[in-house]
């Protein structure tokens, strides 16, 4: 077997020995750093970039929160309006209304005092016929004149037995 | 069969010039050669893939990351923090092995993993790294390692000879593991190409596609092999840091 042969035993050692520790200085000084390198530099730019979205989203959170919020607060605030603006119209409305029913009250009332007036009056008209009536009669009747007090007072007493 | 036709042929050494240094034949040889191949492969291709040094990475360069990855995360599952140190060593090993072995998986090249000495020396780098790890870390504390906690006291006579034992057949195992299997794999291929020549008329394609086959499971081992050095290197690591 050529490899128990001892005669070249010395040279591959020799030519191991110069392989090998040119391989483990070229790899250990200028490859291994290398791939290192560039291996360290995506680590940190992924994590970088990781930040980075997670601030990003942050912030989109944020925003998001402050939408809602006004949204909130708009919707509150015009409720609240209607609130107000219906409260204000019934208001103005009771207004209105009580000044109507004032307006209706005092016609009611005028037209009641022109009708008392105009039920004396021709109360007064037909109390005067009465009497215009009644002179006549006793002048055609009994041929006497009888002066207006007179029947004024006699209708007058016997309205009284009357009422 | 010839001599020549061996399957063992390949794992023949052929020198391209004699070398001599201090007395101590140096030359430089296929085995050499291969060397020199795995290790520009290994360089040109981290060094060209990872170039651009995209936060996007291209496919090649991605290939050089989840090797980076594969080896990091090898090391911190088995070690923890302490391995960071090791990273490089443990990384080299690998692509060293796995790179080896897949060079020689390339026909007319030759395995240098299949050759017992190059195993050997560095099953023995990793066994004298972690040997001296374990003194530096513990000093003479070390040798309780060979103590197993919780163990009645008579057991000791018989298993402390058994740790040591184990202990020092570390480099023995993982050496011969790797080369094992390198021999054992390119011999069969071999064997299989014999059968393909040797056999009558249109038979040889039986050999031929059990040799595809083979070829298949001889990368997968080449895969295999350089990740159990790995493995076994990072546990090493690890024994030299925390004693059971």
């Amino acid at each position: 077997m050529p490899q128990l042969n001892p005669e070249f035993f010395v040279t591959q050692l020799f030519w191991l020995v110069v392989t090998f520790s040119f391989l483990l200085v070229f790899l250990w000084r200028i490859s291994l750093p290398r791939i290192g390198n560039v291996l360290e530099k995506r680590e940190r730019k992924i994590s970088e970039d990781l930040t980075t979205a997670k601030e990003l989203q942050n912030e989109a959170e944020k925003i998001q929160e402050t939408i809602e919020s006004q949204l909130k607060q708009a919707r509150t605030g015009a409720s609240e309006m209607i609130k107000t603006s219906s409260l204000a119209l019934h208001d103005k409305a009771q207004i209105e209304l009580t000044k109507l029913d004032k307006e209706l009250d005092a016609k009611i009332e005028q037209s009641s005092a022109t009708i008392e007036k105009s039920k004396n009056e021709s109360v007064s008209q037909i109390q005067n016929q009465i009497n215009e009536i009644t002179k006549l009669t006793l002048s055609k009747v009994a041929a006497f004149d009888v002066s207006d007090d007179e029947i004024k007072s006699a209708v007058k007493s016997s309205e009284r037995s009357i009422n | 069969m010839a001599a020549k036709d061996s399957p063992l042929k390949q794992f023949e050494i052929v020198p391209f010039s004699k070398t001599e240094l201090g007395g101590y034949d140096i030359s430089f040889t296929n085995s050499s050669l291969s060397m020199i191949i795995t290790v520009a492969v290994i360089t040109l291709f981290l060094t060209l893939t990872v170039k651009p040094r995209s936060l996007v990475p291209s496919r090649m360069q991605l290939v050089s990351e989840l090797m980076y990855n594969f080896i990091a995360n090898l090391l911190s599952d088995t070690v923890g923090d302490n391995g960071k140190k090791y990273f490089p060593f443990v990384f080299s090993l690998f692509m060293f092995v796995l790179i080896g072995n897949m060079v020689g998986m390339v026909p007319y090249q030759f395995t240098f993993t299949s050759h017992i000495i190059v195993t050997f020396a560095l099953a023995a780098i990793v066994f004298i790294g972690t040997t001296i790890l374990g003194f530096a870390n513990h000093g003479i504390k070390f040798f309780s390692f060979f103590y197993i906690p919780g163990v009645p006291f008579y057991m000791h006579p018989l298993l402390i000879p058994i740790e040591v034992i184990s202990y020092l057949s570390r480099p023995i195992s993982l050496s011969v593991r790797l080369f094992a299997n390198m021999l054992a794999g390119h011999t069969l291929l071999k064997v299989f190409a014999g059968f393909v020549v040797a056999m009558p008329f249109f038979t040889g394609v039986f050999p031929l596609v059990f040799i595809v086959a083979l070829t298949g499971l001889e990368i997968l081992i080449a895969f295999l092999q350089a990740y159990v050095f790995a493995i076994l290197t990072c546990l090493y690591i690890n024994d030299a840091y925390h004693l059971h």
